[in-house]
């Protein structure tokens, strides 16, 4: 149930990446969509691999990156619990499951567990405000989450002491 | 191009802005992001004025905004100050450690204002980019704004050391409030996290470029034909150099 | 039950928009597809009769599943229910009550739509395809009349009739501002220079609002072919489709919009023959709502920060790499066949004096029926939200209704027979936004809602001027203090004072309006506000720190359901005993609120 295979952080890689684009400035937030694709976050050296190319300073490339709340320059959990905090979902308790979240797994909204395993951000609205609260794994939504149902979910996507997922 | 400004008749040319316009013609207009290199930025928004155009009023950034028709401006309405004023006392909370910033509290009679955060007693950047636009004038856009909303600010890439930097200290010395620190001690220099050596001056021995200044300057201009001068050993050679055709 | 071939005519639409995906409606189809396919005795091509389509609105009922010539609709169907829709409905002809919508008022089980109040009192025209095609497919949207209204602007009108024909519509920008659509247009096409632009923004950041998604998934065709009727209209070679980063489906739905468009030629070169070359590229947003304003839009495609500058020269002189540029929301977009088809004095009939044709509106937040609802221009938010969305559940008391997004305001009782247009919100402090609709009821606090809206804004904002970065910043703190007791009593000047540096002197639309919720709830909720501040008390029991739940001894009917919920374990009590919550121990998160099933959990 993994979003989509993570590429393996190599100069190589990167390279085939950004080449694939021309050098032009507007093709900037273009890449960094699909390096977040590919890694779940922005790799240093592939931004400044993307500066390089397009001929901009790597502060503007910088800027931009941190401008855009798509983008992390940080690595994401094994398990990246999005959680929406939009108006209905802030108004139906999505404040209550970030709490018990922090209860829980220890981490607030941009962290990840020192396990690596989980994290936690939360996005403004995922448009399906008949679902409040919502919380999204995976690309899975969950509708309606209840305090219990949040244990029942991280439990789920926990990894198992033998290395597999459990259920 | 006509246009009146507080009741005074100016010739304006077609395009400039209204800050350009008045301060041609000495009517002042208080501004914090501005600088005649750079031009307007709209950023600090103290540069506000009222335009009256075709029976309608409105306030404008006088330094974004550019003169297409004959209007009338205002650049001072009891409104318009107590906007600055605002202004004023908004940024003086966010920068309560700049004299700049202490001065014009006082002027505009807000310093009373109660500071509840003393994380926040020493700091002194109001966000008027004028570092960042000196740093892009000068090549090296070794600093950016960053992140966005109540937590922007202006770093260099990841705020580390920055290896585009060049030590040139140039955002420094155009920063309005003194909010870039920037150290010379004994031959070095540390500014933006990163420590820089000081080139003496060839003439009197100061220490006051960095070698990467040196570089770049010597990329961009060939050579330095003149030698490695501070800036006043510099002014008295040129003083000197002209001296015959006085 | 007698068993007879299914109708060869039949239409199975199964609702595959966001709301309706994410409680299993593509399972729904799939199990439908292979269900009808398993039928080896009837005629009926399976892949053919049941299909995918945008949003039916409804969502809260979802997933939905309308079987046509018969017009039945189901409500939560889920995967394992098909097998009954199959055997009962297509083969049996009788209808399943269980998954019939029912009308709670009226109690009674409906099957046919169009008897739905939901529905009834609706008006569609942006949303005339969405839920009714499948949006994948090219000849749906030609079969409903699709691109005859660019046929009809290209063969028979000159550019100038095209856009004399928007301005007299007197359709207005939706996105917000309701800027006239044809003004821009006429003033993007005067001017001297080329190339030109067009962009539609589909930057929908609204929370609590999915109109424009359900029309890019549901009907993207129609976005297109209002964006190439302007490229006729005003000379425009390109256009950018700037969709927001969380909408996965719409980019699918769009990129295979415009590829079909291009195999049949209403994009790319010579279009239907003419000489008009128009081609058009999706841009996805990286998560800014302040790239809903147009000129921050602008500045994302071009690969920056999208930090908005002085509008002193529109976008429709100096737009996207400083060329002329008419940006229009998707709304917009997609009104103009219909103008162009139907003629403007047909558009202009409807809606009222200064803002003509409908809106479409999310209801959300504390409204039973969850949904999207087109309705003409000068409909009352009573309407909306009682007639068609239900009304508010669970016994509560409507308290406030929040239209125009994050910046938009609060709206009370008393304004609820207001006629909505972009004129009404205005004066009453708020504004039309794109169409959000949040409703509130009496457990919403209204200043811990200003600190919501507050601090949304203030992450969002993009910082670039003072009196909206720094103004946000101080009304956040501010507000924070408020809600933790805090307060001091000239904080409501203050917050006031703030507001209007706000609204005068900040750079873009998003801050000049920022400060709207705040200045909103203290004009129509001042008590509230008034009683955190000297009485330290949070009157709808939402500020924790002001806040204290106490179990009523009367009404507990000692069910442990709310010992059982509770995170922190602070209720105590057995079966059929009055439990008690420990203060110390409680954190106020409500659970026990919503779980008790008789209303026995009070606040102090």
């Amino acid at each position: 149930m993994t979003a989509e295979l993570r590429k393996e952080e190599t100069a190589e890689e990167f390279h085939k990446l950004i080449q694939g684009y021309p050098p032009e400035k507007r093709y900037i937030i273009p890449i960094m969509h699909e390096l977040r694709r590919c890694y779940q976050y922005l790799p240093r050296p592939a931004l400044e691999m993307l500066a390089d190319h397009m001929q901009v300073p790597f502060s503007q490339v910088y800027g931009v990156a941190t401008f855009y709340k798509a983008f992390s320059l940080v690595p994401k959990g094994r398990v990246n619990l999005k959680l929406c905090d939009g108006t209905t979902c802030h108004i139906k308790g999505s404040q209550g499951l970030i709490d018990e979240i922090y209860r829980t797994l220890g981490i607030r909204p941009g962290e990840t567990t020192g396990d690596r395993q989980f994290s936690l951000e939360t996005v403004n609205c995922i448009g399906a405000c008949a679902l409040a609260p919502a919380l999204i794994v995976d690309e899975k939504v969950y509708a309606q989450v209840s305090n219990a149902r949040l244990q029942e979910i991280i439990e789920q996507n926990r990894r198992g002491e033998d290395g597999t997922e459990s259920n | 191009m006509r246009v009146k400004i507080n009741g005074q008749e100016i010739e304006a040319a077609a395009g400039e802005t209204i800050l350009e316009a008045a301060r041609r013609h000495d009517i002042p207009i208080p501004t914090l992001c501005y600088h005649a290199a750079f031009g307007g930025q709209g950023h600090c928004r103290l540069c506000l004025v009222e335009v009256a155009a075709q029976g309608d009023k409105r306030l404008v950034a006088s330094c974004t905004y550019p003169i297409t028709a004959e209007i009338e401006v205002s650049t001072s309405t009891p409104l318009i100050e107590r906007l600055r004023g605002d202004i004023i006392r908004l940024l003086y909370r966010q920068a309560p450690g700049s004299e700049l910033m202490q001065d014009l509290a006082r002027e505009y009679g807000c310093l009373d204002e109660f500071i509840t955060e003393d994380d926040r007693e020493q700091e002194r950047c109001i966000l008027c980019r004028l570092c960042v636009n000196a740093c892009t004038a000068l090549g090296a856009s070794a600093i950016s704004a960053v992140l966005r909303g109540v937590d922007k600010k202006i770093a260099t890439p990841y705020d580390e050391a920055s290896e585009a930097c060049l030590g040139c200290g140039a955002c420094a010395h155009i920063c309005p409030t003194g909010a870039i620190p920037l150290q010379d001690e004994g031959g070095n220099r540390t500014i933006w996290k990163r420590d820089f050596e000081l080139l003496p001056c060839e003439v009197c021995g100061r220490p006051f470029i960095t070698p990467e200044q040196r570089d770049y300057l010597i990329a961009r201009q060939d050579d330095l034909d003149t030698g490695l001068l501070c800036d006043a050993c510099r002014r008295t050679r040129v003083a000197r150099q002209m001296e015959p055709f006085r | 039950m007698a068993q007879k071939a299914i109708d060869p005519a039949v239409r199975i639409l199964v609702c595959c928009g966001t709301g309706c995906i994410a409680n299993g409606g593509l399972e729904v189809l799939a199990a439908l597809r292979s269900g009808l396919a398993h039928r080896n005795d009837m005629e009926v091509e399976s892949s053919d009769s049941a299909l995918a389509t945008g949003c039916h609105g409804l969502c809260a009922q979802g997933p939905f599943v309308r079987i046509l010539p018969q017009d039945i609709t189901y409500c939560r169907v889920q995967a394992k229910d098909v097998e009954e829709i199959i055997a009962k409905t297509l083969e049996g002809g009788t209808l399943i009550k269980r998954l019939l919508f029912r009308d709670s008022q009226r109690k009674e089980f409906i099957s046919c739509r169009q008897d739905i109040d939901f529905y009834r009192h609706q008006h569609k025209i942006a949303l005339r395809n969405v839920g009714e095609i499948n949006p994948d497919s090219l000849d749906e949207y030609m079969e409903r009349g699709g691109y005859q209204a660019l046929r009809k602007a290209l063969e028979d009108m000159s550019p100038d009739q095209v856009i004399a024909e928007v301005i007299r519509s007197g359709l207005r920008g939706r996105g917000g501002g309701g800027f006239p659509t044809g003004r821009k247009w006429l003033s993007c096409a005067a001017t001297a220079d080329s190339p030109r632009y067009i962009v539609c923004n589909g930057d929908e950041g609204d929370p609590g609002a999915f109109m424009d998604e359900s029309m890019m998934e549901g009907d993207p065709h129609s976005i297109l072919e209002g964006m190439i009727i302007c490229a006729y209209a005003i000379g425009a070679s390109r256009g950018f489709i700037y969709v927001r980063d969380e909408y996965e489906n719409s980019v699918r739905r769009l990129e295979k919009a415009i590829k079909d468009a291009r195999a049949r030629g209403f994009l790319g070169t010579d279009i239907l023959g003419r000489s008009l070359d128009f081609d058009i590229e999706i841009v996805r947003g990286g998560g800014a709502f302040v790239c809903g304003e147009e000129t921050a839009l602008l500045r994302s495609i071009e690969g920056e920060a999208g930090e908005p500058r002085d509008k002193y020269i529109f976008p429709s002189e100096k737009g996207l790499w400083g060329q002329p540029t008419v940006i229009n929301n998707v709304e917009t977009w997609v009104n103009i066949p219909v103008i162009i088809a139907q003629g403007a004095d047909s558009f202009a009939s409807v809606g009222t004096e200064s803002s003509k044709g409908t809106k479409v509106f999310s209801v959300v937040g504390k409204v039973l029926h969850t949904g999207l609802v087109e309705v003409p221009m000068g409909t009352t938010l009573r309407r909306i939200i009682f007639d068609i969305g239900g009304g508010v559940p669970r016994r509560r008391k409507f308290k406030a209704v929040q239209t125009g997004g994050p910046s938009g305001g609060c709206i009370p009782e008393s304004g609820l027979d207001m006629p909505v247009d972009f004129d009404s919100l205005r004066q009453a402090g708020s504004m039309m936004g794109s169409g959000g609709m949040i409703v509130m009821d009496d457990r919403t606090c209204m200043v811990e809602i200003a600190r919501y809206y507050t601090n949304f804004l203030a992450g969002e904002s993009c910082g670039k001027c003072t009196p909206c970065r720094e103004g946000l910043r101080s009304l956040l703190e501010v507000l924070t203090r408020i809600c933790h007791g805090q307060g001091n009593p000239g904080d409501l000047d203050r917050l006031e004072e703030i507001g209007e540096t706000m609204r005068l002197a900040s750079l873009c639309g998003l801050g000049s309006t920022a400060a709207n919720p705040v200045l909103s709830t203290l004009r129509y909720f001042r008590d509230e506000y008034r009683a955190h501040i000297s009485q330290k008390r949070c009157p709808a029991g939402v500020c924790p720190e002001l806040t204290e739940l106490y179990i009523d001894a009367v009404l507990c009917n000692g069910c442990t359901l709310c010992v059982k919920y509770c995170p922190t374990r602070a209720i105590s009590g057995q079966v059929r005993q009055v439990h008690v919550i420990d203060r110390e121990k409680c954190i106020r998160c409500g659970e026990c609120v919503s779980r008790c099933n008789q209303d026995a959990v009070l606040v102090r």
